[in-house]
């Protein structure tokens, strides 16, 4: 469709009609945003929910399409195939805004819902109501988070979502779109600043004309050579492509895939520099100089989120002892370095300079975010920003929105005799990524303090485990040791853990073979067998 | 719209539109008790009647509709009834301990001159403890105006809070009477940010400030726990600078004045005797010693720049992160593609 961003806004997801969540146990990762999915659904929507657990929202759901981990392409191509075979696409969309959908109805067309419910286990019956349903409301739209991202096949399921969204229509209006919720605070605004090996701030491409702009801007060449993205990084460390880290506010030991590996590579390295509030695994075993660094409530400055609004951050308490905030840390490193940069005397220089380079943020200044976050494109001052993107058209050089075909690649790792069982992963509630914050928060560990593991009910008592029981979870790469949490969450076969334990980490299991395209591990899928450890 | 009669002006307002908000927009502010403008009219607490031509009794603000040709009338009876109302409520609230927290019950008195009776109060509702760590409740401050049963049915849509008891004995007890950890409760502070009393209440990690809740300094930021963005004030004690809680006000657009436990509760990690408070160089033995900024920054920058020179700049990586500020991710990548001359910047949360 032309951006890397949600499509629509947080207050608009209350008058949907209809909304498909998949992949994105919202109650637990987004709670807050849910809160408009309960109160949509309070006023009359339609809720489907395709995850292969039984998650909180399934309980408001019309419908729970309880697929197997990593055949979201099987599901989706099956409704496009029931939209496309009962002619509900909306043909004047595709006509003005779009190219290729012949492309995707060769594909899809072999994609039945009467396979699909054999390859996903989602009833053929549920596939064709889903379709119609979505199809047939205008005011429908799709949530997702990481359930469609941290697969092999990412970008797939992302296509697929996106041919999905495009034959429909549903784009470029209020209550409707395709939106990714973002996981972390400002995991939107990080791609935004440019901290990202593609892309100079704004999404602006590394090719001639940037580099000069960028050149000019900053009175210094800029390297002509593509820089790595952190898988790359990540293997650069074994093959001695990459010598020296700097960490900021990092801990790649813990949230990497395949950790056994990484932490191996990190042994390897020359120089280590990290920044972080505490001391973690990585900056302890491997950091050469260890910068203290700022909380949130230390610094003033602009996160971005998920609907792409540009809130500001203030300073409320002083730095403790002699702790910076990491702008100045930044400003700081670069001037040892000998860097001539100007002087920034407040974060808000520092935001105006990349206001100043990056068109569809110039518009957005301080003075205007005091109150309420403005959301990009905001291309000048009287520009009231975009609660919603392509309220024109597409934003593709060609005005029109491009079909991909997409066809289905099962999970790399199967289970097989010796590893039976298909481990996911994701978040929970009262914790936060490593947790480093919120194991030190004793009233919210009283909720929430062991690993734990959900198994289906089937499964423990053929294994003779009990609820509480400690179980060890075995991969090709590691083991480790959590509770059992038994209960119908999970289907037979089908195993869950949180990833936010130092002391059983998730990613001592999960492989590192990522999508091919951008390097996105598969954290969702790999293949492990349960051993009951005796008390 | 339709015109109807408000103290004997008309004026116009939507058709079905609430009259406590009708009115508030013509300038007549009605106070409310039981009254959240993100929960369903209830009309519980009757601390908003006001006289409507052609009933028979007063009518609740919060949850009667603007219909043509109203005539309301705010001035009349409607001052003695909130008084009584408020001094009959103080009756009840008379064994509470409230502390220093907000009291929407108490403002009021003190505005409308308001005192408890001099009738015994009933006797001391029977205390309840919880054994979390987050919130506690306090019979003897509730009104039972219901808005947090409420709130986790209607916004929440979950059963962790019931109205329980008749009379006297009557309060808001966890599902089942069971710990508030042993329900579907997720601890999101939601009753406790629309209790009116006080009566749901922060169970300070480090014992409650000393001053008036409203003493501390307020500053607006945003949550760093999820890409939902929510918008928090930061309650900071001006005597120690820590921040003590966090709240969210009902204006703010993405969150509508909703957090969750980690928004609301998980602020401690900022003041744990575990961070960072000095730059520490790793010494010729293997251990990080702590150091001066000046020394750690030239060490630093001499470690890179040595990489550099023996191995090219493609041998440096840059991790930025999500936890950072807009501003720090745009000086990371600047520091990358100009003091190191690498595009090499990325992040562990590149999804």
């Amino acid at each position: 469709m032309g951006r890397g961003a949600t499509t629509n806004s947080i207050p608009e997801i209350e008058n949907c009609k209809f909304m498909l969540v998949i992949g994105s146990n919202t109650t637990e990762a987004h709670p807050v945003l849910a809160l408009r999915m309960k109160k949509a659904v309070r006023k009359g929507a339609t809720l489907v929910v395709a995850d292969p657990r039984k998650i909180w929202l399934t309980k408001l759901a019309k419908r729970h399409l309880q697929l197997r981990p990593g055949s979201d392409v099987w599901l989706l191509n099956a409704i496009m195939h029931v939209i496309l075979e009962e002619g509900l696409q909306d043909e004047d969309y595709i006509r003005e805004y779009t190219e290729d959908l012949d492309a995707v109805r060769e594909v899809v067309a072999r994609y039945t819902p009467e396979q699909a419910e054999q390859v996903t286990g989602v009833p053929a019956a549920d596939i064709v109501a889903t379709a119609r349903e979505y199809a047939g409301e205008r005011k429908a739209a799709i949530f997702y988070t990481l359930g469609i991202t941290e697969h092999a096949c990412a970008i797939d399921n992302i296509w697929s979502l996106s041919n999905l969204v495009l034959m429909t229509g549903h784009l470029g209006y209020e209550s409707t779109g395709l939106n990714a919720l973002r996981g972390q605070n400002n995991v939107q605004g990080l791609n935004d600043a440019g901290a990202n090996p593609t892309y100079f701030p704004g999404y602006q491409t590394i090719d001639e004309e940037n580099r000069r702009k960028f050149s000019e801007a900053w009175g210094v060449p800029i390297p002509e050579r593509p820089g790595y993205r952190l898988d790359q990084m990540m293997s650069g460390l074994h093959d001695g492509r990459v010598r020296a880290l700097y960490l900021v506010g990092e801990n790649p030991a813990h949230t990497e895939p395949n950790a056994h590996h990484v932490e191996e590579g990190l042994g390897k390295l020359e120089f280590v520099v990290a920044q972080d509030l505490f001391l973690n695994e990585t900056s302890r075993a491997h950091a050469n100089v260890v910068f203290p660094a700022s909380s949130f409530a230390e610094k003033d400055g602009t996160f971005t989120n998920t609907e792409r609004r540009v809130n500001r951050v203030r300073k409320a308490v002083p730095c403790p002892g002699e702790a910076r905030e990491d702008w100045r840390i930044v400003v700081d490193l670069a001037r040892a370095l000998g860097a001539r940069w100007p002087e920034y005397r407040t974060s808000e220089d520092v935001w105006n300079e990349f206001a100043d380079l990056s068109p569809n943020w110039s518009g957005i200044r301080y003075d205007r975010i005091e109150e309420v976050g403005l959301q990009w494109p905001c291309t000048d001052r009287e520009h009231p920003g975009s609660p919603y993107l392509y309220a024109d058209r597409p934003a593709r050089a060609s005005g029109r929105g491009k079909f991909y075909p997409v066809e289905y690649k099962p999970p790399i790792e199967q289970p097989d005799s010796e590893f039976p069982f298909v481990l996911s992963t994701g978040r929970t509630l009262y914790h936060y990524n490593s947790a480093t914050m919120t194991m030190r928060e004793p009233g919210v560990l009283d909720k929430q303090e062991d690993p734990f593991v959900e198994i289906n009910p089937e499964d423990a008592v053929a294994l003779g485990i009990r609820e509480g029981d400690w179980v060890r979870l075995v991969s090709r790469r590691g083991d480790l040791e959590a509770r059992a949490a038994i209960g119908e969450r999970v289907f037979p076969g089908l195993v869950w853990m949180a990833l936010h334990f130092a002391q059983a980490k998730v990613n001592w299991l999960t492989h590192d073979v990522g999508d091919p395209l951008i390097g996105t591990p598969e954290y969702k899928v790999c293949a492990v067998r349960l051993e009951p450890v005796a008390p | 719209m339709v015109k109807f009669s408000l103290d004997g002006k008309t004026v116009s307002a939507p058709e079905g539109e609430l009259l406590v908000y009708a009115a508030a927009r013509h300038g007549v502010f009605i106070p409310t008790l039981c009254h959240d403008e993100k929960l369903d009219p209830y009309g519980g607490c009757r601390m908003c009647v006001v006289d409507v031509e052609g009933s028979p009794r007063p009518l609740p603000a919060c949850a009667t509709r603007v219909t043509a040709g109203l005539a309301v009338s705010t001035n009349s009876s409607v001052p003695q009834y909130r008084k009584t109302l408020t001094e009959m409520l103080l009756s009840e609230h008379l064994n509470a301990n409230p502390g220093g927290r907000p009291n929407e019950l108490l403002d009021m008195a003190e505005e409308l001159g308001a005192a408890a009776p001099l009738i015994l109060p009933d006797a001391k509702r029977e205390p309840y403890e919880d054994r979390n760590r987050l919130m506690g409740y306090d019979p003897d401050a509730c009104i039972l105006c219901n808005r947090c049963v409420r709130y986790t049915q209607e916004v929440m849509q979950c059963s962790a809070l019931s109205l329980e008891g008749r009379g006297p004995t009557a309060r808001i007890v966890p599902t089942h009477g069971h710990s508030w950890l042993d329900t579907e409760c997720e601890l999101c502070g939601g009753c406790l940010s629309t209790c009116p009393t006080g009566a749901i209440y922060e169970k300070f990690h480090e014992g409650a400030p000393p001053q008036h809740e409203r003493s501390l300094d307020q500053v607006k930021s945003t949550c760093t726990f999820c890409g939902v963005g929510c918008q928090i004030d930061l309650h900071v004690d001006p005597a120690t600078k820590r921040i003590v809680k966090v709240t969210s006000d009902p204006g703010y657009v993405s969150n509508e004045g909703n957090l969750c436990v980690k928004g609301r509760f998980a602020f401690n990690f900022v003041h744990h005797p575990d961070r960072l408070t000095q730059p520490l160089v790793r010494g010729e033995d293997g251990e990080l010693h702590p150091t001066s900024w000046d020394d750690a920054l030239r060490v630093a920058a001499e470690g890179l720049r040595g990489v550099k020179e023996r191995h090219g700049p493609q041998a440096i990586g840059v991790l930025a992160s999500a936890r950072l500020t807009m501003e720090e991710n745009f000086l990371l990548q600047k520091l990358a593609r100009t003091a190191l001359e690498t595009h090499s910047i990325h992040s562990c949360e590149a999804t």
